[in-house]
């Protein structure tokens, strides 16, 4: 196994190759926190293991091999992370340090089982993708939201920096991977966005909206059968129960209150705070939230909304 | 096993009544069973058991309540209970209440008590709620559809009833030709795979409980059924299941599933729905009770309500209780009975009457408060105030089932606790019974308005509510602080069902507070009755008073304690003796202060500065539940483990902030 300085590397670069091709010793040593000598240094020895190819004063790039095993480490900490909030319950701002140090202590056959446990979830809980086994990834084509137009319905689809202080600010705007928002104002001073969001209004400042990654919505596009945490529903929507996520000490008592798969469900009261209502089978149920967010339905389409 | 006696002159009859909670299953079991009943608890739970007996055409027809559970999947003590008793003793019938109103989400009980048992009836109730929602019901086709009797009815008006006896009577005098346990058709899948996992257990295996739906439960994941289960299994048969079940984690969906279409189809010919838009009245009363802002006013008002009409009735009542029944029986015995030798008397006069006599003058404000939280749940408004209060209770780790019983605790702790029997996870449950008495109740609260008023005349409102608000902020502080570090386990996670609105039947109302007071009255007086004697010979022997009393040493042995808080070991005398009743302080202190010719109050000035009435004031609402809280917290606990560290913990509590709270208030010069 190599060694967990190593992952680490291999997984910085990975990350940066996103935006940066080949990857600058400075941008590595400013994300791993360590001097340009050291990084020099270990350039030159995961390029003689042949992980990467590096040039000097240019920068390094991954070969196959080193994309492979950067892409199971990230596979492996994204996992561990979804594990962290769904099933132990942590916060979304504190998992992440704790994903860094479990990813290195993996097998593969922990690795398989606790993909299997999370149901294969396809995203972190930042909204990152997770890798398949394979090693390949689910292109989002995000923007930053702060590049979008007034008007525009976007879908907030991940959080590029995972920092705990930005995540508890955007906790507490009420957003989350998979939110749905609609651009209304962009102050062209200081580019801070006025959003509207589960039917509030949210005020957000540039940095913040530049640390959002989001993706453009046609309309109507959010009727396809994409399932979404029932506690995105807002009062008076109808829809369709798809799957749970996390542990199965939650399955008993879903299915015996008739949350099954394919149960047509009503929210009746989300106020945005406290526990939702939702009608399901002729019976008005009061959920926590945590729990609401681990049921996912599909929206009914839209023809339930014109009625 | 032993085999039952099976006669052709039976004359007596199991019924078991099986329903979720909500469906009016106790109205039904209080209208069949009347005062004939027995109420107790399941054997080794804390769970409430209820029997009763019906007579009808010489039969005898005993009834037991099950727990009102929503399915049989082992979820929930309540759960394990009503499977355990269907496996086990085997009832000659059993009658699954239902709600007419929400039948779609009700019958899935009856798919899974069909795989237990195949004598079973339908009572449904409810079905004026249900024709109120728009929902047409055809009785007839679901008795052709689920194969079995259907019994309508209107359980809060008392229709249906007689109906119901009748059906129940007519199939137990049946002979017993038991048909074999079917279930609902499972498609050909799930069946092969039953039929597999059935295929790796023998009988001894899954016994008591029957092989076919032993397997069912083990695929379904069915923890307590799995754990039997391996532990007889042998190691190599053990893997062999295992292997197997690996990749059938979905099972239990796939079932869950599967009854409910099941349902759906027996619905599809029996039931007509409401057109889709239509707004029922419960979603339109609703709209203003579980409003985050609009019903906290609503729970705001209707608690205003309930203290005001409990207080405006108990507290006179219990005024004039004291006054013409306890303090007149007093005088006769102090006066009128010198022939005793005086030991007696006080025995009599004191202990007795002073003791337990006072704590049973409280008796009707307890039973006015049961009949509050009666009414309460029948409404079924008491699921709106754990709703709308949910997101306050997450801060110390509990959810919104338990803020009711705290609510009640400012009129009385003893409904407080017996209230937690509403939540079901045992962690939330202890919690909110370790918190429950940190209330202020109504006895403490008389103790702080007399000390208050004693000592800080106009400002004595202030005083009092900062002495509220303190134990209040004790309370959330202490929830914290336990929730974090001293109870393991998982926090509590809310999801209940908000039953329709419903008329209250005055009768069910009345017939559960009187069983809750009887069972109150049955289980703490023994405990109340040995405290307060206790108490008394403490107070009494040797000297014959109480200065010269044991009590009164252990008090002047405290003084250096007492010290450090201001008081003198008059004050910590009385402390002691709230143990029996709040009220009990003031009583004490005016034995022990109120010389010839003066006042309390006056008493209490001069002993008294400022910084130590204050501590007083704290320790006092902090100081250890009272006897009746105590009895009531080993009743619902189910042992004298809890009740100890409640005790223990208060103690700590309310000397340590005392004495905290007097060294600052000496410092800032007060």
């Amino acid at each position: 196994m190599r060694s967990e300085r190593v992952e680490e590397y291999l997984e910085a670069i990975s990350k940066r190759q996103q935006t940066e091709m080949p990857v600058s010793t400075s941008s590595l040593a400013t994300d791993l926190g360590v001097s340009l000598p050291a990084v020099t240094d270990m350039m030159q020895r995961l390029a003689a293991e042949g992980l990467v190819d590096y040039e000097p004063n240019k920068g390094a790039s991954l070969t196959a091999e080193g994309s492979r095993a950067a892409l199971t480490t990230i596979r492996r900490h994204r996992l561990w992370e979804r594990f962290l909030t769904d099933i132990l319950g942590l916060q979304w701002d504190k998992v992440h340090d704790e994903a860094c140090r479990l990813e290195h202590a993996t097998s593969p056959e922990t690795e398989e089982r606790l993909a299997a446990l999370l149901g294969n979830a396809d995203t972190c809980p930042h909204g990152h993708p997770i890798p398949d086994k394979n090693g390949t990834t689910k292109d989002q084509k995000l923007r930053p939201l702060s590049d979008f137009d007034v008007g525009q319905t976007v879908r907030i689809s991940a959080v590029a920096i995972e920092e705990g202080r930005l995540l508890r600010k955007i906790g507490k705007l009420g957003l989350k991977p998979r939110s749905i928002a609609k651009i209304e104002r962009k102050d062209d001073d200081d580019g801070s966005l006025e959003l509207r969001l589960d039917g509030h209004t949210v005020l957000m400042d540039k940095a913040t909206a530049d640390c959002l990654l989001a993706r453009a919505l046609s309309p109507g596009e959010e009727a396809a059968d994409e399932e979404i945490p029932m506690i995105m529903l807002q009062t008076g929507e109808s829809a369709v129960l798809k799957s749970y996520r996390g542990g199965r000490d939650m399955l008993g008592q879903c299915l015996s209150m008739g949350f099954t798969p394919g149960s047509p469900v009503r929210m009746i009261g989300n106020f945005g705070r406290g526990p939702v209502l939702v009608k399901v089978h002729d019976v008005e149920v009061a959920l926590g939230r945590g729990m609401a967010d681990k049921i996912m339905v599909t929206r009914k389409n839209s023809d339930a909304r014109k009625a | 096993m032993l085999e039952k006696p099976e006669k052709l002159d039976k004359k007596t009859f199991v019924v078991a009544l099986a329903g979720a909670p909500n469906v009016g299953k106790s109205t039904v079991f209080n209208l069949l069973t009347g005062l004939s009943q027995h109420v107790g608890n399941w054997p080794g739970k804390t769970v409430e058991q209820k029997t009763g007996e019906v007579h009808r055409n010489g039969l005898t027809i005993q009834l037991v309540d099950l727990p009102g559970t929503y399915s049989l999947t082992a979820n929930s003590v309540e759960e394990q209970i009503a499977r355990d008793y269907l496996v086990t003793e085997k009832p000659d019938l059993v009658v699954a209440v239902l709600n007419a109103a929400s039948l779609d989400r009700h019958l899935y009980l009856v798919t899974e008590l069909m795989e237990l048992t195949p004598r079973l009836i339908v009572a449904l109730n409810m079905v004026d709620v249900a024709r109120q929602e728009g929902m047409k019901i055809d009785v007839k086709a679901l008795e052709s559809a689920l194969n079995m009797p259907v019994v309508p009815m209107v359980a809060s008006k008392n229709q249906g009833l007689k109906e119901l006896v009748e059906i129940i009577a007519q199939k137990c005098s049946q002979p017993t030709d038991s048909p074999a346990v079917g279930h609902a058709e499972y498609g050909s899948q799930i069946s092969g795979d039953i039929a597999h996992v059935e295929g790796l257990l023998t009988d001894e295996d899954t016994a008591p409980y029957p092989k076919h739906w032993a397997a069912m439960k083990v695929l379904e994941g069915d923890s307590q059924i799995n754990k039997l289960v391996h532990e007889r299994l042998s190691e190599t048969r053990r893997a062999e299941l295992d292997s197997f079940l690996d990749d059938k984690e979905s099972a239990a969906i796939t079932l869950a599933g599967l009854r409910f279409d099941w349902v759906q189809n027996v619905l599809s010919s029996a039931q007509e729905r409401p057109s889709i838009g239509r707004h029922s009245l419960t979603e339109k009363l609703d709209r203003a009770a579980t409003h985050p802002i609009w019903g906290l006013v609503t729970l705001a008002a209707v608690m205003g309500l309930v203290f005001l009409v409990v207080y405006g009735i108990g507290i006179p009542l219990q005024r004039f209780l004291q006054v013409s029944l306890i303090e007149r029986a007093q005088t006769l015995v102090f006066d009128h009975m010198q022939f005793m030798p005086v030991w007696l008397q006080s025995f009599l006069g004191n202990g007795l009457l002073g003791g337990v006599g006072s704590v049973l003058t409280f008796l009707p404000i307890l039973f006015l408060f049961f009949m509050a939280w009666g009414f309460l749940e029948d409404v079924g408004y008491t699921a709106r105030v754990a709703f709308v209060t949910d997101r306050f209770m997450h801060f110390i780790g509990l959810h919104g089932k338990s803020s009711l019983p705290l609510l009640l605790g400012f009129g009385c702790n003893v409904p407080a606790v017996m209230g937690t029997r509403i939540i079901e996870s045992r962690r939330a449950r202890l919690l909110t019974v370790l918190l429950a008495p940190l209330i202020p109740c109504a006895g403490r609260m008389a103790v702080i308005g007399v000390i208050a008023a004693a000592i800080f005349g106009g400002q004595a409102i202030l005083v009092a509510l900062g002495i509220i608000v303190f134990s209040l902020v004790v309370l959330v502080t202490m929830g914290l602080i336990l929730n974090r570090f001293v109870l393991g386990g998982k926090r509590a996670t809310l999801m209940m069902e908000l039953p329709l609105y419903h008329e209250p039947n005055p009768r069910t109302i009345g017939l559960v507070s009187w069983q809750r007071t009887i069972a109150f009255i049955k289980r703490a007086g023994t405990v109340i009755l040995v405290v307060s004697i206790i108490i008394w010979v403490l107070s009494y022997f040797p000297g014959g008073n109480i200065e010269g009393s044991i009590l009164g040493r252990i008090g002047k042995s405290l003084e250096p304690v007492g010290k450090l808080m201001g008081l003198d070991w008059q004050l910590l005398v009385a402390l002691l003796t709230s143990f029996v009743a709040k009220e009990n302080t003031i009583a004490t202190l005016g034995v022990l202060l109120g010389g010839e010719g003066v006042g309390l109050s006056e008493a209490l000035r001069e002993m008294l500065t400022p910084a130590a009435a204050i501590a007083f004031l704290v320790a006092q609402v902090l100081f250890v539940p009272c006897v009746a809280t105590v009895a009531a917290i080993r009743q619902e606990t189910g042992s004298w483990r809890w009740p100890a560290i409640s005790i223990g913990l208060q103690l700590i509590l309310s000397f340590l902030l005392a004495v905290v709270v007097f060294q600052i208030a000496r410092l800032i010069g007060a």
